[in-house]
């Protein structure tokens, strides 16, 4: 069961998450602001702040998925309470010497750091290209060793076999795997694989850095790799997200616990393969790569959104259509962040057809999917996460008037920012631009639109801060 | 615009998600007691996974063959530009272009033609982005270090066309601009 | 002993000049493309018959290549090795092989003793050739041979010219090239279009792919090992991981 010292140390993470992202969401605002004209950063500085806020949401929205399911993993497994220490340590260095790097250092590669952008980034210093490079080495070595924790404690208790639930493709088995282990199972072995990914593009870097110009990298080979680590990373922290869910919303609602059933377990096993393969979607206008590669690369993407339609979204309408619920805030954001989840993935469908990616390829469309599934979807799983945490020991938590309202704003704000990017994406408003061409007259309104409504959602924020750091600084300093 | 068309069908797309949502979250936050829940939730699953497929199929099978990997296999270029990216400009020529002096020209290109460009770069990844007199973004293609991308479009109208650069590629990635003559 | 390493060292030498013959300039090889061949009157060599360039070309595409014979450098050994390669490693009829000389010292006997010392004689896809309009050829082609005076011979590089049935410039491939080159030639001139091409540059670590112009697919390269290897290594190491825990006892019983 879940220890006092995973308690407090889930406190931890919860206040370090919160406040990271407060800062990056500020961050976010001014880029829009500059955009819009409102405000002047240097060029550079704009650039500087873009890396920081792309690389911190990743990084936080990541750990926040982990650590719940750390937290939640010790109802079935132990896990060690040093590993979880030793990631927080590692998470919270890296995250310092990325912002040395880029807030001192002007490192400006934007987060997926695309070689060989770093090697020929201007207004950088020297030293930050490499201290860039040894944050996310940093952020990799704590993240490489939780995750190796984590799937070696499922392997103390499952089998290979059990973990990836397959004894529940056949009619009869003995054992049952919970939801949540197989959905960990999977997600893990997605992380750990982007890891090595990261590690090996890396090392290419710091090969050709240290070969002084001998040889080179092929462009093609480390593009492939940058979106292997990058797109897989992002979607297996919204999978972390999944888990959490599976092993919560029929809790809080009431509801008896949902089980592994023989479609479930060959969705996750399929999407395992999917996400694996679905990358090759942001090398569509990199003709060099082959053919076969683009279709398998659009096949996959399709193909990924019917494990998470027909067997997780149907799942949670199966649960509460026409279903006494005992609604909370935690079920309404789990409920919602589902829902802004799927709509990411329209978006997202669309872009990753082919044919209609050659008009919205880096164009304010690609921020404004992943926008949508990250700051309505991943976002709410884990604010849900942590307001169950943290309201845990509390009994008879009902919606309250102030909640709804909060549920209101957060709505308003996350529509009206969301719907400035894809409105921006349609007029083919270039993403990462930090100042538009007046030629772009939509431009510069949009991103004030943007950036107004993304001050709502920050209000919203402002207030879960507040509210779950509150009640997690009382678990932090409670005696045991 | 496919992209204005490509707007309106996910606000369709997503607005029927949401009316979705909304109605399954209300069918039970109005329940006053037990309401039974879903009847037959296996046999719905399975006609909603059917018909997402079958959805998806469609869409696969109607947009892959038009993918612009296979557009104008078969026709010789009435033109072909050259295109190498620098940080942060373009060179243009319809000659090749000496990557230690790169040199532009000013580009006129045939309406209702098929032309070629031969994107590359010499230094980082950059994106060659077309856009229309009205800043509509009609075809892209990325100019990778070490590659020739070769895409091949025909331009229906005349007019000047810009091109911005669609890969972020520095500092200077907002101010990468050009343009060419269509007549 | 002394005259074999003597020997070998100007063997040596000899093949350093090759090598260094091949670094080309990436985009050299961009100029002139899709630009029309000049039509040049040919006079050929084993008959003596006289005829134009496209009248070659309008039959089947052709490859040009451009040589002298009084050559002492690289025109022997690109020769040499283009007959190999469309001989022993091509076999491919569908396209003629034009060599032309751009000197205008050669007559139509020097050409037909090149001919035959090659053994290309009796060739019917073979056409050894001279021209008198070598220059606007020259410029069709953005070929530039300089005299040296000196040495009474022509500083130029390796040139072959891939001109499709319409008499356009398809192709060009400066240096002693792979036969993988001269295959993604002849592709172009049958008008194959690949929407993508790798400039040519020797100090790439690990490739991605490898275009095979023969299936018009590309084939992984060394490099794409890494784009799978991820996946294989996280899977070895769930594996590998499940092996060493699986001795001890478990740990908490379930909840």
């Amino acid at each position: 069961m879940e220890s006092q010292g995973m308690k407090k140390i889930t406190s931890v993470w919860i206040i370090t998450i919160l406040m990271l992202f407060v800062v990056s969401i500020v961050l976010g605002i001014l880029m829009r602001l500059n955009q819009g004209g409102v405000i002047q950063e240097q060029t550079l500085t704009f650039y500087s702040n873009l890396t920081t806020h792309g690389l911190t949401m990743i990084g936080i929205w990541f750990v926040a998925g982990m650590m719940a399911v750390n937290y939640l993993m010790q109802r079935y497994v132990r896990t060690s309470f040093a590993v979880n220490l030793t990631a927080l340590i590692f998470t919270v260095i890296g995250v310092l010497l990325l912002w040395l790097s880029t807030f001192a250092g002007k490192f400006n590669a934007a987060w997926t750091f695309l070689y060989p952008l770093p090697f020929k980034d201007f207004g950088a210093s020297s030293w930050a290209t490499t201290l860039f490079l040894i944050s996310l080495a940093v952020f990799g070595i704590g993240w490489f060793i939780w995750c190796i924790s984590l799937m070696a404690n499922i392997l103390k208790k499952y089998s290979l076999a059990e973990a990836f639930a397959w004894q529940h493709l056949r009619k009869e088995h003995k054992t049952d795997t919970p939801p949540f282990i197989l959905i960990t199972t999977v997600t893990l072995i997605g992380i750990i694989t982007c890891l090595i990914a990261a590690v090996i593009i890396i090392v290419l870097f710091f090969a050709e850095m240290l070969s002084q110009g001998r040889f080179v990298n092929d462009a093609l080979l480390m593009k492939n790799l940058t979106y292997f680590f990058g797109h897989t990373i992002a979607n297996e922290m919204l999978y972390l997200g999944l888990a959490v869910i599976y092993e919560l919303f029929a809790e809080v609602s009431g509801r008896p616990k949902w089980k592994t059933t023989w479609y479930v377990s060959l969705a996750w096993n399929c999407s395992l393969v999917f996400i694996l393969t679905a990358f090759f979607h942001h090398l569509y206008m990199d003709f060099v790569q082959p053919e076969g590669l683009q279709i398998v690369g659009q096949l996959a993407s399709y193909l990924a959104s019917l494990p998470a339609a027909g067997v997780t979204v149907f799942s949670v309408f199966i649960a509460v259509y026409r279903t006494k619920i005992k609604w909370s805030l935690t079920n309404v954001l789990f409920f919602m962040g589902i829902a802004g989840w799927v709509i990411g993935g329209l978006g997202a469908v669309i872009d990753a057809t082919i044919t209609n990616n050659v008009v919205l390829h880096n164009t304010l469309w690609v921020p404004a999917h992943f926008h949508t599934y990250n700051a309505m979807g991943n976002v709410l799983f884990s604010l849900a996460f942590f307001y169950w945490f943290s309201t845990q020991s509390l009994e008879n938590i009902r919606l309250s008037t102030a909640a709804k309202g909060l549920l209101v704003t957060l709505l308003i704000g996350g529509i009206g920012f969301l719907l400035a990017f894809y409105i921006g994406g349609s007029d083919s408003v270039p993403r990462r631009y930090s100042n538009y061409p007046a030629s772009l007259k939509e431009a510069k309104p949009l991103a004030l639109m943007g950036a107004s409504f993304a001050i709502v959602y920050l209000i919203a924020i402002l207030s879960f801060f507040y509210n779950i750091s509150r009640r997690c600084l009382k678990i932090l300093f409670a005696s045991a | 615009m496919l992209q204005h068309e490509l707007l309106i069908l996910f606000l369709i797309l997503a607005g029927i998600a949401t009316i979705v949502f909304v109605y399954v979250f209300l069918s039970s936050w109005r329940l006053k007691e037990e309401g039974g829940g879903m009847k037959k939730p296996l046999k719905k699953r399975f006609w909603f996974s059917l018909i997402l497929v079958v959805v998806l199929g469609i869409f696969a099978t109607a947009t892959l063959p038009r993918s612009p990997y296979f557009q104008y296999a078969h026709e010789s270029p009435a033109k072909v530009i050259h295109v190498d990216a620098m940080q942060f400009m373009f060179y243009m020529s319809e000659h090749a272009i000496d990557p230690k002096l790169p040199v532009s020209e000013n580009i006129e290109l045939p309406a209702n033609q098929m032309v070629e460009f031969r994107v590359t770069s010499l230094d980082v990844n950059h994106g060659f982005g077309i856009y229309d007199s009205a800043m509509h973004l009609i075809t892209q293609v990325q100019a990778m270090p070490g590659y020739v991308n070769r895409l091949r479009y025909t331009f229906k109208k005349p007019g000047t066309y810009h091109v911005l650069c669609l890969e972020y590629c520095g500092m200077g990635h907002p101010v990468m601009e050009t343009s060419f003559v269509v007549k | 002993m002394f005259k074999n390493i003597v020997c070998f060292c100007l063997a040596f030498g000899a093949c350093l000049q090759l090598l260094a013959q091949t670094k080309v300039s990436a985009l050299d090889e961009e100029s002139n493309i899709y630009h029309r061949v000049f039509d040049a009157p040919l006079t050929e060599s084993v008959s003596g018959q006289k005829g134009f360039l496209s009248q070659q070309y309008e039959r089947k595409p052709l490859i040009l290549a451009l040589v002298y014979t009084r050559c002492t450098g690289i025109c022997s050994p690109f020769l040499l090795q283009l007959k190999d390669d469309i001989l022993f490693n091509l076999r491919d009829s569908s396209f003629r092989v034009v060599v032309l000389s751009f000197d205008p010292r050669d007559s139509k006997a020097d050409m037909n003793s090149l001919q035959k010392r090659f053994g290309l004689e009796g060739n019917s896809q073979w056409l050894f050739a001279t021209t008198d309009s070598i220059r606007s050829l020259n410029t069709s082609i953005g070929f530039a041979p300089v005299w040296d005076s000196l040495r009474k011979q022509y500083n130029h590089e390796a040139l072959l010219v891939g001109i499709n049935s319409g008499g356009y410039i398809t192709k060009k491939l400066i240096g002693m090239r792979s036969s993988h080159d001269l295959e993604k030639m002849v592709t172009s001139i049958h008008n194959v279009f690949s929407p993508s091409y790798r400039l040519p540059g020797s100090s790439t670590l690990f490739s991605c792919f490898n275009y095979d112009p023969k299936s018009g697919r590309s084939t992984p390269g060394l490099g794409l090992l890494f784009v799978g290897l991820p996946a294989g290594l996280a899977l070895l190491i769930v594996i590998l991981l499940r092996l060493m825990v699986r001795k001890q006892t478990p740990a908490v019983p379930d909840k």
